[in-house]
């Protein structure tokens, strides 16, 4: 490259810089043997970022995976609860003693229904391997069916008396075709008056 | 993986042939700091030690040595960016360490001129620094040091020009504020 002028002078300057930095440059020799002592030392196997990350990582799966277990047991508790037999006071028992209000239904029925306690489960002071195996999830499911079945069979409903009438017969037969008209005069009593008329 | 013996025996004396311009460039990366310098060197020599670093030939050893050196100094500075975030401690016990070079370059008496010229130095933009350091200093063409600098000869020549105005710009400011004339000095020395 052609120097020319103001350029010599800059070199001239670079070259007093570069004759001071080679008074004060450090000895090849032995920053290469130390460059070699580096090398040879023994890599640090374990990294202290790599294993806080590992950890922490750990720790969220670990954490993760309890919650979905512990959400998971509790709302198969909630199911086993809901699907769990109405205790036997909630069906309605007509009693000729209970009083009465102006429509014939007994008061004790028309008062709500008391708030159904749900079992409260405590835990046993006994460690876990201690306790006697509880029921699997299938049996339990098994039992809440057949409970469900005998109690639809014999529920009534609280308000079944005000559906029953003395005209129950007539309102729930069905008139038959070739019947005779002076049988469906009962059935429809205007008509036959003005035929008569 | 390691390099093969006899490889690292020839690069051994290539290396310490260019050792003094090596650790000039070095300075040149560190911002002047004697102590980083070699420490960046010492990296360097560790890297093609192991292997990491690797001559293979597709340019001449010097160009590749520097570009390998001018890359583990902008990661140690990096390094040390991170360390002085962390705790005060650590960062004292960095800030206590005394260089052995560094006495004496404090001992070194340099002229007034030489001081002004390192002043106006890292004054300017550190490509600009790199290109005159490598043309001037280290006397490589510009080719050269666009292949050093890892940038485009057309990059390197806007950076060599634009940084040699800008070090006259700041070497006459200083004349004037300090009154010495550098040129003056420099003539009478060339006498």
């Amino acid at each position: 490259m052609e120097i020319i002028g103001d350029d010599k002078k800059l070199r001239a300057l670079f070259n007093e810089a570069q004759r001071a930095d080679q008074a004060a440059s450090p000895g090849f020799t032995s920053m290469w043997h130390r460059a070699q002592a580096r090398s040879t030392k023994p890599r640090r196997a374990f990294r202290l970022s790599f294993a806080v990350v590992t950890a922490l990582l750990l720790l969220t799966l670990g954490s993760l995976a309890a919650w979905s277990m512990y959400s998971l047991r509790r709302n198969q508790q909630h199911e086993a609860v809901k699907n769990a037999p109405a205790p036997k006071s909630a069906i309605p028992v007509n009693t000729p003693n209970e009083p009465k209000t102006n429509d014939g239904v007994n008061i004790a029925q028309q008062a709500p229904p008391a708030p159904m306690e749900t079992p409260v489960r405590r835990r046993s002071p006994k460690p876990r391997a201690l306790r006697p195996a509880a029921p699997g999830d299938g049996q339990l499911l098994a039992k809440n069916e057949t409970a469900k079945e005998t109690t639809i069979d014999t529920w009534q409903s609280p308000t079944a008396g005000l559906l029953s009438s003395p005209m129950d017969g007539l309102l729930k037969s069905v008139p038959q075709l070739n019947e005779n008209t002076n049988e469906m005069k009962s059935v429809l009593p205007g008509r036959s008056n003005d035929k008569e008329k | 993986m390691k390099s093969d013996p006899m490889e690292i025996a020839d690069l051994k004396a290539e290396l310490e042939r260019l050792h003094s311009a090596s650790f000039g460039w070095a300075l040149s990366c560190c911002r002047r700091d004697a102590t980083e310098a070699e420490e960046v060197l010492q990296t360097v020599y560790l890297k093609i030690l192991e292997g990491k670093a690797r001559f293979r030939g597709e340019s001449s050893l010097k160009t590749w040595l520097f570009a390998v050196i001018r890359k583990t100094a902008a990661t140690e500075y990096r390094r040390r960016l991170l360390r002085s975030f962390r705790l005060t401690a650590d960062t004292d016990e960095v800030d206590d360490r005394v260089s052995p070079f560094e006495s004496q370059s404090q001992t070194f008496e340099r002229t007034e001129a030489q001081t002004h010229f390192q002043g106006a130095l890292k004054e300017l933009p550190r490509r600009q620094r790199e290109a005159l350091h490598l043309v001037f200093y280290e006397d490589l063409s510009l080719r050269e040091a666009a292949d050093v600098m890892g940038v485009s000869i057309g990059s390197a020549r806007q950076h060599y020009e634009r940084g040699k105005k800008k070090l006259r710009e700041s070497l006459t400011r200083l004349e004037m504020g300090y009154g010495n004339n550098w040129r003056r000095q420099e003539t009478s020395r060339a006498v």
